[in-house]
């Protein structure tokens, strides 16, 4: 445990120093990620399901905000549905407008959400995401998590019935976009998974913000185990084919995805709680305090003995000093000597940059 | 000699540039009532062409149903219902858009109120440090 919040703290100061580069990193593996899927599942035109086009905008999205690879992926599924047949296109175009209309209008800083969704339901775990948000996030993300899963059967239908959605003429036209319509709007696993993954997330969340002790444990496993019992009742009751082998594997890995992150943004030490009771004159307080598990990364140390060091020529004369009697730059101050946490790094690099003590100040 | 209350001071006015202050001044230039008002009308505008595209939509998938045997009575029910709907979320729409663009304004004025204050407290903390020197 203690190696695991050792790590914890180690990796912070790492995104501390490099979070732009970890950013846009991040940044360019979903969005290879998602367009790779994208590509490989509905490359109906050809040109635009080549590697070099996904790797480039991937490139393209890794810097821009994330609205844009969320844009990005729109048109080129809707490219590859006009390929195909222009009714999909048109529905497709009017169902993803209609996402936009209400909710993305509103909110677009989750909208990321939307392309992890897709992407952990075409990997088979599809569980794993909304026991994540439920954990760290609002209700409201629910929503996003929900037009994911219908993007990605979007695709998975046009990708399973590909032929029957052939562009022909007249008539054919016409049948096209109501079986398509039809078919996009009434797929019942969608709407079960979409249920699933919903009220796993409402359901993690509810438990999550309660003060029992392990919450967030509780939390995921419950959300897991809700996810799959809703995700197997309608699988039987509307005898739909839904393998339970991934949803059950998928559970477990929420789970555990759970811990994990519990040890990363929660970790407190509930052996340690207190309960406190006071009053003003208006309450009487019953307050748990639960204290936080604090660890410091280990810094490393390179101790030289008897090593001297030249400090340059002070009238001829060599000067040496003892490094083992040497005073550290910051001894006395008790700030710089004691090892640095993200926020003093973050603010550190902020105030240098601001203030043109790195040597490439903007002024 | 750096002084810490004034650069953290001045690292926090820096990221609210950085970050936020070009949103939060185009929203403060306006007045609550008005600017709830303005997106509140976007917002029903949208929603009526969401509206439309959603029924147009369920026309589509149910057209057999709708055309068997169709009436005048049968018309006026579906129309009805269509409006019905359409008033309901109209209803719910504008209602949480004003609770939303309440809620926005609110935090941009305060964000705003806030840089200003950090602003005049930069500037007396300069002009002390002047006098000193």
């Amino acid at each position: 445990m203690s190696t695991l919040l050792v790590w914890r703290e180690q990796l912070q100061i790492f995104y501390a120093k490099y979070s732009i580069f970890i950013r846009i990193g991040l940044q360019f593996a979903l969005g290879f990620l998602v367009f790779h899927q994208i590509n490989s599942n509905i490359g109906f035109m050809k040109a635009a399901s080549s590697t070099a086009c996904t790797a480039g905008l991937a490139a393209a999205c890794a810097i821009l905000p994330m609205i844009v690879m969320v844009m990005a992926a729109t048109a080129l599924v809707l490219l590859h549905f006009y390929t195909l047949s222009l009714p999909v296109a048109i529905v497709a175009a009017l169902l993803f407008l209609l996402m936009y209309i209400f909710y993305f209008r509103f909110s677009t800083g989750k909208s990321w959400l939307v392309l992890l969704m897709a992407c952990s339901l075409a990997m088979d775990v599809p569980f794993v995401l909304p026991i994540a948000v439920g954990l760290l996030g609002t209700p409201a993300c629910a929503i996003p998590v929900a037009c994911g899963t219908f993007s990605y059967y979007l695709i998975h239908l046009v990708k399973g019935s590909s032929s029957t959605f052939k562009a022909g003429d007249g008539v054919e036209l016409v049948e096209t976009l109501i079986s398509f319509t039809k078919q996009s709007l009434m797929n019942q696993e969608m709407w079960i998974m979409v249920a699933a993954a919903a009220i796993c997330i409402l359901f993690v969340y509810s438990i999550r913000i309660r003060s029992v002790d392990h919450a967030w444990k509780i939390a995921s496993a419950a959300g897991a185990v809700m996810a799959v019992v809703i995700a197997a009742a309608g699988n039987i009751t509307l005898n739909l084919h839904i393998s339970l082998t991934p949803l059950v594997v998928s559970g477990i890995i929420g789970v555990l995805a759970g811990l994990l992150l519990e040890v990363v943004f929660l970790s407190v030490d509930y052996a340690r709680t207190e309960y406190l009771e006071f009053e003003d004159d208006e309450y009487h307080y019953y307050v748990k305090a639960v204290p936080k598990i604090g660890v410091t990364a280990p810094q490393k140390s390179v101790k030289h003995i008897n090593e001297r060091q030249n400090t340059g020529n002070v009238g001829n004369k060599k000067n040496w000093v003892d490094n083992s009697t040497q005073t550290p730059a910051s001894a006395g101050t008790g700030y710089l000597d004691r090892p640095k946490s993200a926020d003093e790094i973050l603010l550190e690099r902020s105030l240098s940059k601001e203030l043109g003590l790195d040597g490439k100040g903007k002024k | 000699m750096l002084d810490v209350k004034r650069i953290r001071l001045m690292a926090r006015m820096a990221q609210y540039e950085k970050n936020d202050i070009r949103n939060d001044m185009k929203i403060s230039t306006y007045y609550k009532k008005d600017y709830v008002s303005l997106n509140t009308l976007i917002t029903v505008l949208w929603m009526t062409v969401g509206y439309g595209i959603l029924a147009a939509l369920f026309a589509v998938c149910y057209m057999d149903e709708i055309l068997e045997n169709l009436t005048i009575s049968k018309i006026t029910f579906l129309g009805g219902a269509a409006v019905a709907g359409y008033v309901a979320m109209l209803i719910v729409y504008v209602i949480g858009a004003g609770i939303f663009y309440r809620g926005r304004h609110n935090r941009a004025k305060q964000r705003v109120k806030k840089y200003y204050r950090d602003l005049s407290r930069l500037g007396k903390m300069e002009v002390k440090e002047k006098k000193k020197v």
